[in-house]
């Protein structure tokens, strides 16, 4: 019988396109959006998968990684000597504006890492060696900055290329690939002493500490110990990430006009296919009795109803899915939009989507149910 | 009331006072007031009667598909007063096929597929149950349309796939209400036949509810009812007069 189920469904052309179409919609809707979502809070942690360190030590008033508060330069020695560090090193982290050819500015991310060990390095380096950032007036930039800052040019930029960082002369010795920041500023990284340099001069030039606990020290027991001598603020590396993802989700609307867009999805999901589907019930209804009359149980009928509609569900949730795998790898190719497809965020829409399925069904199940079989009888 | 024996072999349908009121207060309509009615096994049995009277419900409740107020009611030796609704619902998948006036084929399915549908209905595996409906589709002459949507054949060939829908599962009691009244008389004619052929298995019961007077002479026994009674049983439906 549920052969015939299906093939009743998918006579009704139009109720089945319908269905499927309102189907794979929310499906989009929810998948693509969540996924975007998702790219641009973690955006919002890419200093801290550019950079990668175990400790994050920061100004006591810091409570996310692009919100950060000058320190004095002789904070990391105050650091380096509380017992359960192993090593510590100072990072400046800076936005500038660089000129282009053409003669407009563009603002970039510069990260001044620490002269002797270069900790807080480029994730990967595509081209040029590390060690050559340490030569006079050397940076490193990434992919994002070649294309931004090439505007004008006959070329893009390459190594050996110059360009101006705030008025002074940077020579390009390696090109490297970083997670894009949540401003979209392209990184360009130097040592700290040269980063001083391309900056103009404060009081307090130091952004941030990046630390490692001394062997036999977990993370939490080294952040304690050093927020105790210092009065500074430690954060391990998973909680500054959800540290600053948490603050965009609380301080930003962006949550806000995300969860709408998928409340969206689900509700244009849930009308298209709830009304759909009632529609092609009611329509049967006829059909439905007669197949009472001729003996077919209330739970025969309720599972060619769930039946018809999960099936709906699994092609709508099937296309759906395709499609946003199709824009979330044009997107992370691009590197923009922000996309990021956890495996949670597939399996959370297809629950979504069963649940609209499930919903519908129980509309009709609900009129099913109440169908007297002798209305067979009656014109 | 009678005391006839409810198994009596012969008997295939036998009624009690049964009676049905729908709706109640000022707009109740009682449609079967304490009706007594018998059909036999074996014969083809109408029931006539002006609109309105009764025969729809009467035969809808044989059926087991509505519920009567008071009375009694067995068929084929099941007391359908006493069943749970569930166990009437077996009985109706097991022992009753039916036809309608609107013949209410699913237009998305084949004629094969609408055939089958009472066997699958009753758990039988399609692979049997199409090899049952391609015999049934050639006993009502329609060998050749089996892969056609209903809807492509005129209304005598949708009642003749409805037909074989009905005795796909070979149930004893088969009822028909108002079966020729949306066809032309040759059309009519031709159901009428195939279904007085159905009624030669003496298991079996035919029961017509029709107000179509050119099909009268088709019946064994023409079963007369008004304003929810049952008013007179003819023996020879042939030679029953409307007009009388
Ligand atoms: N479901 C129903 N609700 C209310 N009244 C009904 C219903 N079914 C039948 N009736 C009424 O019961 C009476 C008998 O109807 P019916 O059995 O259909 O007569 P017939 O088939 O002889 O024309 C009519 O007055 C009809 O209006
Ligand atoms: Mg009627």
């Amino acid at each position: 019988m549920y052969h015939l189920a299906l093939k009743m469904l998918l006579g009704d052309r139009a109720k089945y396109l319908m269905l499927v179409g309102g189907l794979t919609f929310a499906t989009m809707l929810m998948t693509q959006q969540c996924g975007v979502f998702f790219g641009l809070l973690k955006w919002t942690t890419s200093h801290l998968s550019n950079m990668r360190a175990k400790l994050w030590v920061v100004d006591r008033k810091v409570e996310q990684a692009n919100e950060l508060k000058a320190l004095r330069d002789t904070d990391v020695n105050r650091v380096r000597t509380v017992p359960g560090v192993a090593w510590a090193v100072p990072v400046y982290v800076t936005v500038q504006s660089a000129k282009l050819a053409d003669g407009n500015f563009k603002p970039v991310m510069l990260v001044g890492l620490d002269n002797a060990t270069l900790i807080g390095q480029p994730p990967v380096l595509l081209r040029g060696k590390l060690e050559s950032v340490r030569l006079p007036n050397s940076v490193i930039v990434d992919e994002l900055a070649v294309r931004r800052l090439s505007s004008g040019r006959a070329k893009p930029l390459d190594l050996g290329d110059t360009f101006e960082l705030n008025d002074k002369e940077a020579r390009i010795v390696g090109i490297c690939r970083a997670d894009k920041h949540f401003f979209g500023y392209p990184y360009v990284y130097s040592t700290y002493t040269q980063a001083l340099q391309f900056a103009p001069k404060q009081r307090k030039m130091l952004s941030l500490i990046l630390a490692e606990p001394a062997p036999g020290w977990s993370l939490d027991d080294a952040a304690a110990a050093i927020e105790a001598a210092t009065g500074m603020k430690a954060y391990t590396e998973e909680k500054f990430f959800w540290a600053t993802i948490w603050w965009y989700f609380k301080n930003t609307g962006i949550p806000i006009a995300f969860i709408s867009t998928i409340a969206l999805g689900f509700i244009v999901g849930m009308v298209i296919s709830g009304q759909t589907f009632y529609a092609f019930v009611h329509e049967n209804l006829r059909h439905l009795g007669a197949l009472k009359a001729m003996g077919a149980s209330n739970g025969l009928l309720v599972r060619m109803l769930l039946l018809q509609a999960f099936i709906v569900g699994f092609i709508g949730y099937g296309l759906g899915a395709l499609l946003v795998v199709g824009f979330g790898r044009t997107a992370v190719a691009r590197g923009e939009p922000p996309f990021m497809f956890p495996w949670q965020l597939p399996v959370a829409t297809f629950c979504l989507v069963m649940s609209i399925c499930a919903l519908s069904a129980v509309l009709g199940i609900r009129k099913v149910v109440k169908i007297e079989p002798a209305i067979v009888f009656r014109g | 009331m009678s005391a006839t024996p409810t198994n009596s072999p012969a008997l295939a349908v036998h009624v009690r006072g049964v009676s049905k009121t729908f709706g109640t207060g000022e707009t109740a309509v009682t449609a079967l007031n304490g009706v007594d009615f018998t059909a036999r096994q074996g014969e083809l049995l109408m029931i006539v009667g002006p609109s309105g009277c009764g025969k729809t419900t009467l035969l809808s409740v044989i059926a087991g598909t509505l519920n009567f107020d008071c009375g009694e009611l067995d068929v084929f030796g099941s007391p359908l007063h006493r069943l749970k609704p569930r166990e009437i619902t077996e009985f109706r998948k097991r022992h009753v096929g039916f036809i309608f006036q609107a013949f209410n084929l699913i237009p998305t399915l084949t004629c094969i597929e609408n055939i089958c549908v009472p066997l699958l209905i009753g758990g039988v595996s399609r692979r049997v149950a199409e090899r049952k409906a391609l015999a049934l589709l050639d006993e009502v002459g329609l060998g050749a349309r089996g892969h056609e949507r209903p809807t492509n054949l005129s209304g005598g060939q949708q009642q003749r796939i409805a037909i074989a829908r009905a005795l796909v599962h070979e149930p004893r009691l088969i009822i028909c209400d108002e079966p020729t009244s949306a066809l032309d008389k040759d059309t009519g004619a031709h159901i009428m036949d195939l279904l007085r052929t159905a009624a030669r298995n003496p298991n079996r019961c035919v029961i017509v509810v029709t107000h179509d007077s050119r099909v009268f002479k088709y019946a064994d026994r023409l079963t007369e009812m008004e304003d929810g009674r049952v008013q007179r049983v003819h023996d020879q439906g042939g030679n029953y007069d409307l007009s009388e």
